[in-house]
């Protein structure tokens, strides 16, 4: 048996060694491969401070607005990130250092806490209030997925859209313009909307678009450097192939519009028959990215820059062609002061 | 003797570790067990010099990082077309095959833990040096065979969003960045190895074990990505025709 064995193993080595291809199989094996940080104090902030500098997307423009120099933020928060500490300790050293970049798309989330930066709208008046809202939804208002709508008094149609985070079926966008074929003009209100997904806001923004339109520039990261861009590639709002909406449109804004509601303002904006009125909105002009930590966090932060169509920031927010804010006699009399500002400008509308 | 010269197909089942990483997602790597399905399709046709080989391979894993805080999912179909000249050697107990293959990998990677930038596409297409060696012998008027094949990285094509490019951007404003990116055995070091050992149960069916590793990676658009795949199988191989 063990001279059956030998004589086989001894004629495969015979054989084997002239085989042309085993070269190629002494090749040394080339990994693709990068060095992670250990899971420290010190390698997860080492891992988040080099996630932000090789990813984030708006260095200069803030460097420019208020100062930031992210090297030298590394040499402040390194020190604090050091020695023994818990998670809580570190969460804190990390979002303090995230916070310096003044940006509510940069998070870290934690199984005990979500790092952020809201100072965009938490240091301003909201401007916006559900119980005044209620007053004139009332309880016979309709709801379509995110939108909830209702014709008020003065024959203005009223669209509330709180958030763009579920999309909004093309169906119910022909029902809603539908309900307010008859109406003088439309209103449609924004506040609070931090935004979701960008094709909801462009679905409908499109309905509010008659011809084909430039409403912006985007770009994103080529490389690791600050400075890496890619070209600004021009981005075109196509008009919806359904039910368009002609009449006068007054859109509400406040601070706390962030994100792709931010981007729905950049579009409307673009549009003749459509003004704005409120306050300035919270930006939030990066598209997102993810990528996580030594420890499990997960960060969040800016990565695509975009602009509105005369190539200009909005990351920190789109001004009002009429800066109107909620007022305390208003507010007692039960008086939304956007809403009423609205419908008077549409009254008016020339 | 030997099911050397005769068609055969294989159907293969896999299980073993899988490690991750893909740049575009994070810069942590994870880990994990996965599933694989493996079917060769060896035909062979009496005196002809060459022969084409087809396989099919799915593979499916669960990762998580090294805290097991998040997970990622990564998915994988590779189709490989070989065409092989072989040569019958010792006493035709020996055959060598060599070649190349065209490799076509559709696959995705899946982080579960976030909503932006969640998913990576894998789309690929390559082209690769092969060769095979098949060794059959006997033990105790037992047939056995033992299979090893091997390819290696050439050149190919692949499919990768640039470094801190959006699905998005892609493919609702259609914004093309180096989005097709050719590749070569130095930016995309592709190699699969898969080692069997089959025993002639009966006249048409052998049992078969054996190690699959497939090493899939790509440095491209400043992305760097890889999916490292071990598997240790277990199928049935048919003959087809006479042995």
């Amino acid at each position: 048996m063990n001279s059956l064995l030998m004589r086989h193993i001894r004629r495969m080595v015979k054989a084997v060694a002239f085989l042309p291809f085993y070269l190629f199989a002494l090749l040394p094996l080339s990994c693709v491969d990068v060095t992670e940080h250990e899971d420290t104090p010190e390698g997860n902030f080492e891992a988040l401070w080099r996630i932000i500098d090789e990813h984030y997307c708006f260095f200069d423009y803030k460097q420019q607005v208020y100062g930031l120099d992210w090297d030298a933020i590394y040499n402040i928060y390194k020190v604090r990130a050091k020695g023994p500490m818990n998670d809580y300790q570190l969460f804190e050293v990390l979002t303090d250092m995230l916070s310096e970049l003044k940006d509510g798309h940069v998070n870290l989330y934690t199984s005990f806490d979500n790092g952020r930066y809201w100072h965009w709208h938490e240091d301003y008046p909201s401007n916006f209030s559900d119980t005044l809202q209620r007053r004139y939804l009332g309880t016979d208002y309709h709801i379509a997925s995110v939108a909830q709508y209702k014709i008020l008094d003065d024959n203005i149609g009223y669209l509330y859209v709180g958030s763009f985070a579920n999309e909004i079926g093309e169906s119910s966008l022909d029902e809603i313009i539908k309900h307010f074929a008859f109406c003088n003009g439309l209103i449609v209100d924004i506040r609070g909307n931090g935004g979701g997904q960008l094709t909801t806001a462009e679905r409908l923004a499109a309905r509010f678009c008659h011809e084909k339109t430039l409403t912006g520039y985007l770009q994103h990261k080529t490389g690791k450097g600050h400075n890496d861009f890619s070209d600004k590639e021009a981005e075109y709002l196509e008009p919806s192939s359904r039910f368009r909406w002609q009449k006068p449109t007054v859109v509400l804004t406040n601070r706390e519009v962030f994100s792709a509601a931010n981007d729905f303002v950049k579009l409307m904006k673009c549009f003749p028959e459509v003004k704005t009125v409120g306050d300035q909105t919270g930006g939030g002009a990066g598209l997102p990215f993810t990528s996580s930590l030594p420890n499990g966090w997960t960060v969040r932060f800016s990565a695509c820059p975009s602009y509105d169509r005369n190539g200009q920031q909005i990351e920190f927010g789109i001004a009002p062609d009429y800066p109107v804010g909620q007022t305390d006699e208003d507010f007692a009399q039960g008086r939304d002061t956007l809403i009423e500002f609205a419908r008077k400008l549409l009254a008016e509308w020339k | 003797m030997l099911p050397l010269t005769a068609a055969a197909q294989s159907h293969m089942i896999g299980l073993g570790p899988s490690r991750v990483l893909d740049t575009y997602i994070s810069q942590e790597k994870y880990s994990g067990i996965g599933l694989t399905y493996l079917y060769i399709r060896e035909g062979k046709k009496p005196g002809k010099h060459w022969q084409n080989n087809i396989e099919h391979e799915i593979d499916l894993s669960k990762t998580k990082d090294r805290t097991n805080t998040t997970s990622m999912l990564e998915g994988n179909y590779n189709l490989y077309w070989g065409r092989y000249r072989q040569w019958l050697l010792c006493d035709n107990r020996l055959k060598l095959q060599a070649g190349g293959l065209a490799n076509v990998n559709l696959g995705f990677l899946y982080d579960m833990s976030t909503s932006n930038n969640p998913a990576q596409a894998r789309i690929a297409l390559n082209l690769m040096p092969a060769g095979i060696a098949t060794y059959g012998f006997d033990i105790k008027q037992q047939h056995f065979s033992l299979r090893y094949e091997l390819n290696l990285p050439l050149f190919g094509l692949m499919f990768s969003p640039h470094y801190g490019q959006s699905y998005y951007e892609i493919f609702n404003r259609g914004n093309y960045d180096h989005n097709i990116v050719p590749t070569t055995f130095v930016s995309a070091p592709n190699f699969r190895q898969l080692l069997t050992l089959d025993w002639q149960a009966t006249e048409k069916w052998d049992i078969r074990i054996g190690y699959l590793g497939n090493y899939q990676q790509a440095a491209v658009n400043n992305l760097k990505n890889h999916i490292y795949t071990h598997r240790f199988v277990i199928g049935i191989t048919k003959t087809i025709g006479e042995r």
